[in-house]
């Protein structure tokens, strides 16, 4: 048996979403299988199966040293919080 | 919808349902304990299009106007009948907890329901080559799902040869599905049917000894035109009215 993880696209604008995993024998099984267990209530009306030993995995001491890097978040909240703090200093 | 022009097909398209039916209930009744959960899913949804497909046959033996009226005569006809109005076989009447002979069963009764669908793609009976048509797309995902396990089980010796011991003690009551029932000629004269099931019966065992190889088909038990129903048909026929018996008046 293999483990597969199904992806399921609903909508044409919609991207493809992680919907859970089956264990399979062989791909057209995994198919048969992914269409029963995630499909019977039409949740997708495409479907990608792929075999969990097939995806390439970055190992977790590889990915989480940038965890440490404020500096990359460029969403202004920081600049923002420094301005918002100077003008109470200049009008009090 | 109704057959009444067609009144002498009315034994064939019961037989049909009571056969849909009861393998509908059958694989049902394996929820929870198939092998393993993927299949699980897969068995009873296979079951549970068998239903489906029941009720849509018996519907055609229904002469109702309004759906409320519809469902209670559908009903009335899958769990109010007299044991010797049924006309199921005895191979769907079977109970067995034996997972191989489940499987097989499933896997036979498929390859023989197409012969049985293929006989009304054409039929003269708009109704049922509407209904033949609607549950192709179904009937090609039991296929899928009986040849892909086949495939794979058919690999080892264990597989091969638990397979080929679970078809042998099928095969008699297999090949009793595809005994006549009364009208049957009539049926193929009107063009209901293209010809009469048991022509198909071969085709069946080649289909078969394809997979498993060569087996001993033994004799199919008497069914006297599917009047007589076996042991196991009472005990399976309770389960099934269980909830039902709690209300008869009740509305669902």
């Amino acid at each position: 048996m293999h483990t597969y993880e199904i992806f399921l696209k609903k909508d044409g604008r919609d991207e493809y979403r992680h919907a859970g995993a089956v264990d399979a024998a062989n791909d057209d099984l995994a198919l048969v299988m992914a269409r029963e267990s995630y499909i019977r209530r039409a949740e997708g009306d495409r479907l990608w199966l792929v075999r969990r030993d097939h995806v390439i995995v970055g190992d977790r001491d590889f990915v989480s040293p940038n965890a440490d890097k404020p500096h990359r978040h460029h969403d202004g909240s920081a600049v923002a919080a420094r301005r918002k703090a100077s003008r109470e200093e200049s009008t009090s | 919808m109704s057959l009444s022009d067609r009144s002498h097909a009315i034994e064939l398209i019961l037989a049909f349902a009571d056969d849909k039916h009861l393998m509908g209930q059958q694989h049902a009744e394996w929820i929870g304990v198939t092998p393993f959960l993927e299949e699980d899913l897969a068995f009873c949804s296979i079951g549970q299009d068998e239903l489906g497909h029941a009720a849509l046959l018996y519907e055609l033996l229904v002469d109702e106007d309004d759906e409320a009226a519809i469902d209670g005569a559908i009903d009335a006809l899958a769990f109010g009948r007299s044991a010797d109005e049924y006309r199921s076989c005895h191979f769907v009447e079977l109970s067995t907890d034996d997972w191989a002979e489940a499987f097989v069963r499933h896997w036979m009764f498929d390859l023989a329901d197409r012969l049985r669908w293929e006989a009304v793609a054409s039929s003269t009976n708009e109704a049922l080559r509407d209904i033949a048509a609607r549950v192709e797309r179904e009937e090609l995902f039991h296929r899928m799902h009986a040849d892909g396990m086949l495939d794979v089980l058919l690999e080892s010796d264990e597989g091969r040869c638990r397979l080929r011991a679970a078809t042998e003690k099928m095969a008699p009551l297999a090949l009793a599905m595809f005994e006549p029932v009364e009208g049957e000629t009539q049926a193929v004269a009107d063009g209901v049917i293209d010809r009469p099931f048991a022509e198909r019966r071969d085709e069946f065992v080649a289909a078969v000894e394809a997979r498993v190889g060569p087996i001993d088909w033994g004799e199919p038990p008497s069914q006297d035109g599917r009047r007589v129903r076996s042991a196991d048909w009472a005990p399976l026929m309770a389960r099934m009215r269980e909830v039902f018996e709690l209300d008869l008046e009740a509305r669902w």
